[in-house]
């Protein structure tokens, strides 16, 4: 491919030198969030919610609907009702955090963000959206699983 | 529970801070370097020789990727049928305006009440001067084109968090931006500071671009006065006769500015998909897949949804349900195929292709777009405070605000662009909305910023893509991880079958994106049937 580099200009050359251009950087980079946060103000602020049914009804709704039916479009978004696979808590717990095709990952290691941070659910709300679709919706299932457990299964794969 | 915080640096914040620190340039290189900025490569129309006798595609989706394909394989004189789920032609190029009816997944419809000629391009709605291939499709199907408004001066930037939420001025954070860092930079220079990196002949020329980069007076100070409000604009405008004297505005001081945050936003327009000229179709982004659709009329199948994809070693069926009519399943064979549904539907189609080209289906998740447009009684962003075009940035959830490029001073009722929701955080929560809550929220959120929508607002209609039937996501969310693994693959021939549109492709959302892959696809596509009918 024949492309042109733009030439230059002074301030990109400059900015070798420019001590408080590189301190920016770094000291955005080393001091992360904390730092971040008064940095840039056109990034979500990340998702605190800990509750299944909030985090169910903020993130989760948008695709498997309110009554979490699922839609049937030129695809489909699956029922989270009468599912054998939610019979399984590893199952849901492992596609909340690396995603399956079309859903997004919320585990820290998987998720990918576009113009913004990805979202990040951690070990706690992954167990409790997890124990709320397993006991809502027509389920019943009765072994919840725990934050320590999401987190082993995590660290358990790569 | 604890405050959770990514920790990692988001792509976009670094880029922000490499644009807003080290200026366009090394933004560009930046984002060159991350896949970002991509320059099209398209090189002019495709020049395909003649099609072998006989040879036949199927093209799967009539969005602009497969729109693209069908017209130039129809041109070369290809027998092409095109099979698309929707009743219209374009996919994500599309327009609402009033009179439109939308039933999103779930089953909610809204009914779009704007005026005549009022509109929302739900989708992509900008073209980029370098997107040559969409602007030459435009140009051969005759689709008029007007200047897209993408940066201006007189539009805001908004954060709750600065100035007590008053929303400031592009034109007087950029040239408070401007002006404070030159007058550092000037110091610097002559505190010789900068002795080490630039001859003494050249601190000379630097500090005189510095007064003028940066509007600094003969001390190379940037302070209140002429020189300052040329840029940032004047407490009280000049004028004529006894009233002619000016006042001038008070810059912003530097450690405000820089504790805003709103110096963020100051390198979006700087980017090279964002750069000045911009344009978009007159009368919507819509205007493209309607102006393809008359040219392939015959060729193209509405309401047909594919619900499997087999090839052998001859050529390829596609089976497919009328959603209009309820009948049974019906089945079209040609020689190749040219698939262009969305990875987020693709990936739940049987088709067999090899394993390296199902892996690249799967591994790529969607965006969760999501736009609100708002019918306003008057073009209060106009008549009260001079916005002609352009995008107000906010770090309110609603993203941005997007003020009309057309139909300037017209009386009567205006549609802006009430958000633009790209961040996850925020699209996802909107998308777990109702309709009527997104027009709510945005209404809610955007008085914020103009106080007139709560007298002003009549009516508005919001499309979140991932419930947008046909599409079920924005567009390909990429990771860089996902693309080094499987992007080669996902565009690759496999048997008869390769797949086009903006995920295969390093332009993410982009329709050109979608062009330049049909274009790479259907000339591999022409090689192989001409191999092969000689062989």
């Amino acid at each position: 491919m024949n492309k042109k580099r733009p030439a230059p200009t002074a301030a990109a050359v400059l900015c070798g030198g420019m001590a408080f251009a590189s301190i920016a950087l770094t000291g955005l980079l080393l001091e992360g969030p904390a730092r971040a946060d008064t940095a840039g103000i056109f990034d979500a602020e990340p998702f605190s919610m800990t509750e299944g049914r909030q985090i169910y009804e903020h993130i989760c709704r948008g695709c498997h609907m309110a009554n979490a039916g699922g839609a049937v479009g030129a695809g489909r978004f699956p029922a989270l009702t009468k599912d054998p696979a939610l019979g399984s808590r590893q199952y849901m717990a492992l596609t909340i955090l690396r995603g399956r095709r079309n859903m997004p990952a919320f585990g820290a290691k998987y998720a990918v963000g576009f113009g913004g941070p990805p979202v990040i659910l951690d070990e706690a709300q992954v167990a409790a959206v997890v124990n709320y679709v397993r006991t809502n919706f027509g389920n019943r299932y009765t072994d919840a699983i725990t934050a320590a457990e999401v987190g082993a299964l995590d660290r358990s794969t790569h | 529970m604890t405050e959770k915080s990514g920790t990692a640096l988001s792509r976009r914040r670094l880029l922000t801070m490499i644009g807003a620190s080290a200026g366009a340039t090394a933004m560009y290189q930046a984002m060159h370097s991350l896949g970002f900025a991509a320059e099209s490569k398209f090189q002019g129309p495709i020049r395909l020789s003649a099609a072998p006798k006989g040879a036949s595609v199927l093209v799967l989706g009539a969005g602009i990727a497969g729109l693209v394909a069908a017209y130039e394989l129809r041109n070369a004189g290809y027998q092409v049928q095109v099979l698309e789920y929707n009743a219209r032609a374009g996919g994500r190029n599309w327009t609402l305006r009033g009179g439109d009816r939308y039933t999103e997944l779930g089953g909610e419809t809204q009914e779009c009440r704007f005026d005549p000629d009022l509109y929302i391009n739900p989708g992509p709605w900008r073209l980029p001067y370098h997107h040559r291939g969409m602007l030459s499709y435009c140009k051969r199907l005759g689709v008029a084109l007007e200047p897209f408004v993408q940066i201006n001066y007189n539009a805001y930037l908004h954060s709750r968090k600065a100035f007590g939420g008053k929303p400031q001025r592009l034109r007087a954070v950029q040239a408070d931006y401007d002006g404070h860092v030159a007058e550092l930079l000037a110091k610097a220079t002559r505190n010789h500071a900068l002795d080490a990196y630039v001859t003494a002949e050249d601190q000379a020329i630097l500090l005189s671009s510095l007064r003028s980069s940066g509007a600094l007076d003969g001390n190379y100070r940037f302070v209140k006065g002429f020189d300052s409000s040329e840029r940032r604009g004047f407490e009280r405008d000049p004028g004529g006769g006894m009233s002619a004297r000016p006042a001038f505005s008070e810059p912003i001081a530097l450690s405000d500015l820089l504790r805003s945050g709103l110096w963020a936003a100051l390198s979006f327009g700087a980017a090279y998909d964002m750069q000045t000229t911009m344009f978009q179709p007159v009368g919507g982004m819509g205007q493209v897949g309607q102006a393809f659709a008359r040219e392939l009329k015959p060729l193209i199948r509405y309401n047909a949804k594919v619900v499997d994809i087999h090839q052998d070693g001859r050529g390829v069926s596609a089976t497919f349900e009328d959603t209009a009519a309820a009948s049974s399943r019906q089945t079209l064979r040609a020689d190749w195929c040219v698939c262009t549904i969305p990875l987020s539907i693709l990936g739940q189609i049987p088709m067999n292709v090899g394993a390296p080209m199902a892996s690249a289906i799967a591994a790529v998740p969607y965006c969760t777009g999501l736009k609100v447009g708002l019918q306003f009684k008057r073009r209060f962003w106009e008549e009260d405070e001079q916005i002609y075009g352009g995008i107000t940035y906010t770090d309110l959830p609603i993203g941005q605000i997007s003020y009309p490029s057309s139909r300037f001073f017209a009386d009567g009722k205006g549609v802006l662009l009430g958000a633009y929701i790209w961040d996850m955080r925020n699209s996802m929560d909107f998308t777990s909305m109702t309709p009527a809550e997104r027009v709510s929220k945005a209404v809610e959120y955007g008085s914020q910023i103009h106080p007139q929508y709560a007298k002003e607002f009549d009516n508005g209609i919001a499309v979140a893509w991932h419930r947008v039937p046909s599409a079920m996501g924005c567009f390909g969310l990429w990771s860089d991880a996902a693309r080094a693994e499987h992007y080669d693959n996902l565009c690759a021939f496999d048997g008869r079958i390769v797949l086009a549109g903006e995920h295969a492709s390093y332009m993410p959302a982009w329709q050109e994106g979608a062009v330049t892959s049909a274009l790479d696809a259907i000339g591999r596509l022409h090689e192989r049937a001409v191999a092969g009918a000689a062989g």
